[in-house]
């Protein structure tokens, strides 16, 4: 059984009832919908035209934001109603960005996600949802999609009909008669300065002069902010750092280069620091940190961001024990050689499940195709390495063959850094959300940082090492260790805000 | 029992059934998926966002009594089960956390911002006293009940009546005047009923689809009429939600839809696509002949050849010059129209009727139009709202009085459609009156009303000594009240009312809910007051308590109204009220109560709504009863009457004494409400009240037709009265949920006007109008047609003092008289801001802009036959000058007044046949005797 939706935009009058029944019938903060109406106009007097969309969850049949959610907070019930508990979120914002359709938002009374819920309460109850009741022209229909003899199937049966980014392959369940493709597709009509009768909001309104031009313009629709800022981005970088650092430390290690107290004492200690450091930029950036334990004990075995946490927790683990190793071996006189060699074998690759499982997360996150490359894994670990490395020059004197070691990992990954990223950025996306948001960032608002700071600092930090290939002069190598870091912040955050600036809705 | 608005989708339902509303157990949204039950009584009332008077259920918890929610009624024959967005944003207006709670008075001057709580006691003694002072003086007419927002049928005029005063004063005449006037001078009747639901073509001059009377009821009908292949046709300057669903839409300038239709007309007489037998029984033809052409053969043959050559003139190419669009749109719309086979449903209320000098020959025409394809009254095709409405009386009903007040019924406009309220301040400021007491109620004239200075004025001077505010919510007009009393809101009142939602006929019950709850729970109380908010009352309840102070022993002969029907003596409760209306004044309902075991008021109580009759078209065939005839007799043009003397009173609508009419055929049938009960092609009122150049349907060139406005020179035609579907007027401006949907003022303009002015969206323009100018935002839109630009009606609220307007919408202003007295600048100090409440809402509020109140700027347009204000202005526009402020505006009083006088030489004062004020047959509130018609 599948219950869904079915919208008929040829009977809609845009008149907003949805809209607000559904407001009073859940007490939804102002500002934030679980339903809500689109306009769009289009078309030149006196051929005017406006069009409206029901914009909601659609209850897909492969719901990504199931498979995300780290704590089963969402669950798809054997009605086929994607349903929350709102007790189980933690507020990590994930499923927001699973969702091709801007569906979820952080309810600002609980701070826990929450969306339409085909009003399962009232299904329970054998009642329609509310939008469905009030609607004056009955223009929403509810019923099982799987059975041909239901209502809804016999009125979808033989007529044209459209879904919301069916390329996205959720398989949603809200399928609109009569609806025009302007109104569906997010991109085919960006906003204007105003509204028929309210204000886009900044985000959307700046966003618009970026997008490319259409004969039609949304003039009317609810504001979705991006979900993930600062603290996402910042806490990519220290992940990166502290990975990095320790596999480039295993890896000397392993092929017999002495990295001194940099390797044995700097690079575990920035493993676990950083990492720590990652912890609590995530624990901080979820709305209800009370509840950030409930990751381990209420888990989703599908969602990366269980496994991601697993993965943080074992790196961190691995250079919490190599780091004790060191001390120990620094302090003593015992022959702790062996057992780093134990655990430089496992700081790599759980140094590279840490630095590189953002891009299964992201792969994912359905809603933001620029995060959705099959380059970001290793974009992710080639960055590691070159932060891990640039950190680790930053850490303290190095004899040559030790300096040439950091040295040419450092020019080796910003050179690939650059090389991918070209790649990722200038080659033809996938989808035209994914060529959008390409945009944003090799032409449009993130341009000058891309290219003079992701781009160009890389580059910079190339030419400021290179010349140190065989380990002197080292200045000029500290500086470009430093730049690095820099690269790195700056690219996360356009990486970041980027994926999300595309609208959805 | 199968309730109108019941369905299913499957195994859901959209309501529980009936036999459940007293014990609902629904499971609680918030702590879903935890199943927690919640207990709540459903209760059906009435909205009242808005004239459609919608049903409504309210979901009381029974454990704390609160109101949880509200939800349609399926039981509503008219909406059915289903409601726009305004209905179930009522919760919001119930727990607004600036509500009043609780009667004030002023202290200080009028306006000052300081008040005082008072008891409704001293409220009461102090409002009776000066009423039965008037009364007993003899200065009836310095008592008025000024109401906006009616909600409700025959009460007011009952206690009014009972007063002795002709105290009515509405709001129609910034409404719908000037299409009632183009109607009423046909039949009688001033408002239609098109069947939509059964139509093969729908023609509007409105925007049915998202707002206007009647909205949710209609906009349902007209989509399943669609559904079922009715062609949409929609006339209107600008790309409404309605225009975007139209198989063909047509954007005239402004102030030509008279002359589109009366080509239609001129197209079916040409053609003879007409319905000839219709129009030789139902038109005054021979009067047409005889007025027109009395050397003509009276047969009517030659009628429909003189009506064809008299109409000959309105070409398509007339029309197609007026409107200034391409003759092929015309060609099509008279295409679909003809092809109707008499299921056109139209509708004119506000629009080009509520617009322009002369609109109301927009009505007359689209009447005229449906006359001819036989559409009046058919199965998909359009009736008077007289047949889909019906006024329950109360009990003991009052005399007709014998008073006429010249200050809502002047000389100079005999036939205005309602009440001159529009020219209120400028009588008194001329002296033509005082008033004693003056009621508001549910009405905001200083915001609504053209040149509301002008009313600011007013209220604050001495010729108002008492203004009552009768409100439950703060409003600009408030703001200047000496009494501000909170009266209840949707779920917190009684009313009754029927409105024409479709060839049905049905009673609607408006009711407090938590007191219908108490009392099932076996707690009554005997006074709403103690199951509402605060204080806040109900007015029927307000009524009979200060109909007793004005007349504590009867001496004056008022209180008899106010006792109980079923125990002398004692003052009337509102169930004694209700239940003797529903035990003798509703065909039907009796029965049905009785069928289920319950009294009429339970079973109106239980259901909120009753219908009276299904299916009625043609009540113009109706055959008179025994009962109806008796006493009876024909006069020369076949019209049965009773005798009647001058004591006697005509009915709401039509002559006293008139009941039916004999055709040629001998066929005696009830016919229209007109003085020959036909249809009045040719209207003797107008001939014998001093217009005979307008006796027939004709187009009048509008105020701002296209002769008279230059785009070349930046002018251009403002609209400033369309209508968003989620606001409603002063109301809707505590209702949260629809604040965050609608709360900008951008200004439509054409981007062929925006290009020529240099201006795009977002830029600050000034708009210089008769009077003054006003400040506002540019949208650049192809939704309206070039020349024309627009301002939504709902914008530009603001508030003097800091807590006397809804934070949820008013800005602050400051008025100021920067060049001299007669100088009025409004200018906001700040927009909308979020503020703290118990409400955490109210922090959330992100949107700043209050709008611009750009009826202050414009004067006042009374219409010289329908009294209608003419609401379009022209405008000149650039760009905003420096010191402009978004939101200014500025206005010349003296300005205003020239305006005023201006528009009343466009009058012509008249004395009808027999020295008659009035032509009896037209609609008018509280009608007094035959007598008091007749002027001194």
């Amino acid at each position: 059984m599948q219950y869904g939706f079915a919208i008929d935009q040829r009977t809609c009058i845009g008149c907003h009832a949805c809209t607000v029944a559904c407001k009073t019938e859940h007490e939804i903060p102002v500002g934030q919908f679980r339903t809500w109406v689109k306009y769009v106009d289009s078309g030149t007097f006196p051929d005017s035209a406006r069009s409206y969309g029901v914009m909601r969850c659609n209850h897909c049949t492969d719901a990504p934001c199931i498979t995300i959610c780290p704590t089963n907070s969402l669950f798809k019930r054997e009605d086929g109603i994607v349903d929350f508990d709102g007790d189980l979120c933690i507020g990590c914002k994930s499923c927001q960005q699973a969702c091709p359709y801007d569906a979820i938002y952080i309810d600002d009374n609980t701070n826990t996600a929450a969306k339409c819920n085909f009003c399962a309460h009232r299904v329970d109850s054998g009642l329609e949802p509310a939008c469905v009741v009030v609607c004056p022209t009955h223009s929403i229909w509810v019923g099982d999609l799987d059975d041909p003899d239901s209502g809804i199937s016999q009125l979808l049966a033989g007529e044209p009909t459209l879904v919301r980014a069916p390329e996205q392959k959720t398989k949603p369940n809200v399928v609109y008669l009569g609806a025009s493709i302007s109104v569906l597709d997010p991109l085919a009509a960006p906003v204007d300065a105003s509204y028929y009768s309210s204000t886009p909001d900044p985000h959307r309104a700046a966003l618009a002069a970026e997008l490319p031009p259409t004969d039609a313009k949304t003039t009317l629709n609810t504001a979705h902010p991006r979900p993930w800022g600062w603290r996402v981005s910042t806490y990519l970088w220290t992940k990166a750092v502290g990975a990095g650092a320790l596999m480039v430390a295993a890896l000397a290690h392993l092929l017999g280069v002495d990295l001194g107290v940099g390797g044995s004492l700097v690079a575990p200690a920035l493993g676990v620091v950083m990492t720590a450091a990652t912890g609590v930029l995530l624990v901080w950036d979820l709305k209800r940190p009370d509840r950030f334990y409930y990751i381990l004990t209420k888990p989703n075995p599908r969602s990366w961001l269980f496994w991601g946490s697993l993965a943080l927790a074992a790196f961190a683990g691995v250079a919490g024990l190599y780091l004790v190793t060191g001390l120990v071996g620094e302090l003593s006189s015992y022959d702790v050689d062996p057992i780093v060699t134990v655990l430089a074998w496992l700081a790599l690759p759980t140094g590279a499940l840490a630095a590189g499982y953002t891009a299964f997360l992201f792969g994912q996150a359905e809603g933001r195709d620029l995060w959705q490359s099959r380059l970001l894994l290793p974009v992710l670990q080639v960055q590691a390495v070159m932060v891990g490395a640039g950190a680790l020059v930053l850490a303290g004197s190095y004899d040559d063959a030790a300096g040439a070691f950091l040295v040419r990992f450092l020019v080796g990954a910003a050179a690939l850094h650059v090389v991918l990223l070209l790649v990722e950025f200038l080659r033809p996306q996938h989808s035209a959300q994914a060529t959008a948001a390409a945009g944003l960032v090799v032409r449009g608002r993130y341009a000058a940082l891309f290219w003079w700071v992701a781009i160009g600092g890389a580059v910079f930090a190339v030419a400021l090492a290179a010349p140190s290939w065989d380990g002197t002069p080292w200045a000029t190598v500290v500086l470009a260790g430093i730049a690095v870091q820099g690269v790195l912040l700056t690219y996360e955050s356009v990486f970041v805000r980027a994926g999300q600036d595309i609208p959805l809705s | 029992m199968n309730l109108p608005g019941e369905r299913t989708h499957e195994a859901l339902r959209n309501f529980p059934p009936v036999e459940n509303w007293d014990h609902h157990v629904e499971y609680d949204a918030k702590a879903h998926p935890r199943k927690v039950q919640r207990r709540f009584m459903l209760v059906p009332t009435t909205c009242f966002n808005c004239e459609s008077a919608c049903g409504l259920l309210a979901y009381i918890d029974k454990d704390d009594l609160s109101i949880r929610k509200l939800d349609g009624n399926p039981a509503h024959p008219g909406s059915r089960g289903r409601n726009c967005a305004k209905g179930p944003a009522t919760i919001n207006q119930l727990d607004d956390p600036e509500r009043i709670l609780y009667p004030l008075r002023r202290k200080g001057k009028r306006g000052g911002g300081e008040w005082e709580r008072v008891s409704w006691d001293a409220a009461l003694d102090d409002i009776a006293a000066r009423i039965r002072q008037a009364i007993v003086e003899d200065r009836h007419e310095e008592v008025m009940y000024h109401v906006g927002r009616p909600g409700e049928d025959g009460f007011s005029e009952r206690f009014l009546a009972a007063w002795g005063v002709d105290g009515h004063n509405s709001h129609t005449n910034v409404c719908s005047s000037g299409a009632r006037f183009g109607m009423a001078l046909w039949g009688g009747y001033d408002r239609p009923s098109p069947d939509h639901a059964n139509a093969k073509v729908i023609l509007l001059l409105s925007s049915h689809l998202e707002t206007g009377h009647y909205f949710n009821p209609h906009a349902q009908r007209i989509m399943e009429g669609k559904q079922s292949g009715a062609k949409l046709i929609v006339v209107d300057p600008r790309m409404s939600n309605t225009a975007s669903h139209a198989d063909l839409w047509l954007a005239p300038w402004p102030g030509s839809e008279a002359a589109i239709l009366l080509s239609i007309a001129a197209f079916l007489l040409r053609t003879r696509r007409i319905d000839t037998a219709y129009l030789e029984r139902w038109f005054n033809w021979r009067a047409y002949l005889a007025n027109l052409h009395p050397d003509a053969v009276p047969d009517f043959a030659t009628f429909l050849d003189r009506l064809e050559a008299d109409y000959a003139g309105y070409t398509f190419e007339f029309a197609a010059e007026e409107a200034q669009i391409p003759l092929a749109r015309i060609e099509e719309l008279a295409d679909l129209v003809s092809h109707c086979e008499g299921r056109l449903a139209a509708h004119v209320w506000r629009s080009a009727a509520a617009g322009n000098l002369g609109g109301w020959q927009v009505a007359r025409a689209l009447w005229f139009v449906l006359a001819l394809t036989g559409s009046i009254g058919t199965e998909g095709g359009t009736s008077p709202n007289g047949w889909n409405k019906f006024i329950p009386h109360g009990p003991s009903m009052p005399p007709p009085h014998e008073h006429w007040n010249e200050l809502t019924w002047p000389r100079e406009y005999p036939m205005s459609c309602n009440e001159m309220s529009i020219l209120l301040p400028y009588f008194l400021a001329e002296g033509r009156g005082k008033l004693a007491v003056y009621f508001s109620r549910v009405f905001n004239p200083v915001w609504t009303y053209p040149d509301g200075f002008s009313w600011l004025s007013a209220l604050t001077s001495d010729a108002v000594e008492l203004h009552v505010a009768l409100t439950p919510t703060w409003s600009e007009t408030a703001e200047f009240a000496d009494y501000v009393l909170p009266m209840g809101h949707a779920a917190e009142r009684h009313d009754t009312h029927s409105y024409e939602t479709h060839s049905g006929r049905w009673l609607g019950f408006r009711q407090p809910v938590l007191r219908v709850a108490l009392e099932r729970l076996g707690r009554p109380v005997t006074d709403t007051r103690d199951s509402n908010p605060g204080e806040v009352w109900e007015e029927n309840e307000f009524w009979f308590d200060l109909s007793w102070r004005i007349d504590p022993d009867g001496s004056l002969g008022i209180r008899q109204y106010f006792e109980s029907p079923y125990e002398p003596g004692v003052k009337i409760t509102v169930d004694d009220y209700y239940r003797w209306v529903f035990e003798n004044q509703v065909p039907g309902l009796p029965g049905k109560a009785a069928s289920e075991g319950l009294t009429p008021l339970a079973y109106m109580r239980r259901y909120g709504a009753v219908s009276v009759a299904e299916g009625l078209y043609r009540q113009d065939e109706r055959i008179l009863s025994d009962t109806e005839l008796a006493g009876t007799a024909p006069d020369a043009n076949g019209v049965l009457r009773r005798p009647v003397t001058l004591d006697d009173a005509p009915p709401l609508v039509g002559e006293a004494g008139s009941v039916g009419v004999r055709h040629e055929d001998g066929s005696v049938t009830a016919g229209w409400l007109s003085p020959s009960r036909k249809l009045e092609v040719y209207s003797e009122t107008m001939r014998d009240w001093g217009w005979p150049e307008y006796a027939t349907p004709g187009y009048i060139e509008s105020h701002v037709s296209r002769r008279q406005v230059d785009p070349a020179r930046g002018e251009l035609v403002l609209i400033p009265t369309f209508r968003l579907p989620t606001l409603i007027h002063t109301r809707s401006g505590n209702a949260k949920y629809l604040n965050e949907i609608s709360n900008s003022h951008p200004m439509w303009l054409n981007s062929v006007d925006a290009h020529r002015a240099g201006v795009g969206t977002g830029d600050l323009v000034r708009l210089t109008t008769e009077i003054g100018h006003l400040v506002a935002r540019v949208w650049v839109t192809e939704g309206i047609r070039p020349g024309v630009c627009a301002l939504s009606h709902h914008m530009g609220r603001w508030r003097l003092h800091e807590d006397e307007g809804s934070r949820w919408v008013t800005g602050r202003v400051d008025i100021t008289h920067p060049d001299g007295p007669d100088s009025w600048l409004l200018r906001y100090r700040s927009g909308v801001q979020p503020f703290v409440s118990d409400d955490p809402d109210s922090s959330r509020i992100w949107w700043d802009d209050p709008g611009v109140h750009q009826n202050l700027a414009f004067g006042v347009h009374p219409d010289p036959w329908s009294g209608m204000h003419c609401w379009l202005q022209k405008v000149r526009l650039e760009k905003a000058h420096r010191g402009d402020r978004y939101g200014d505006v500025y206005v010349d009083r003296r300005r205003s007044v020239e305006v005023y006088r201006e528009w009343l030489a466009l009058a012509r004062p008249w004395t009808g046949p027999d020295g008659q004020r009035r032509p009896e047959f037209m609609m008018r509130p509280v009608k007094p005797t035959r007598r008091a018609f007749r002027a001194p």
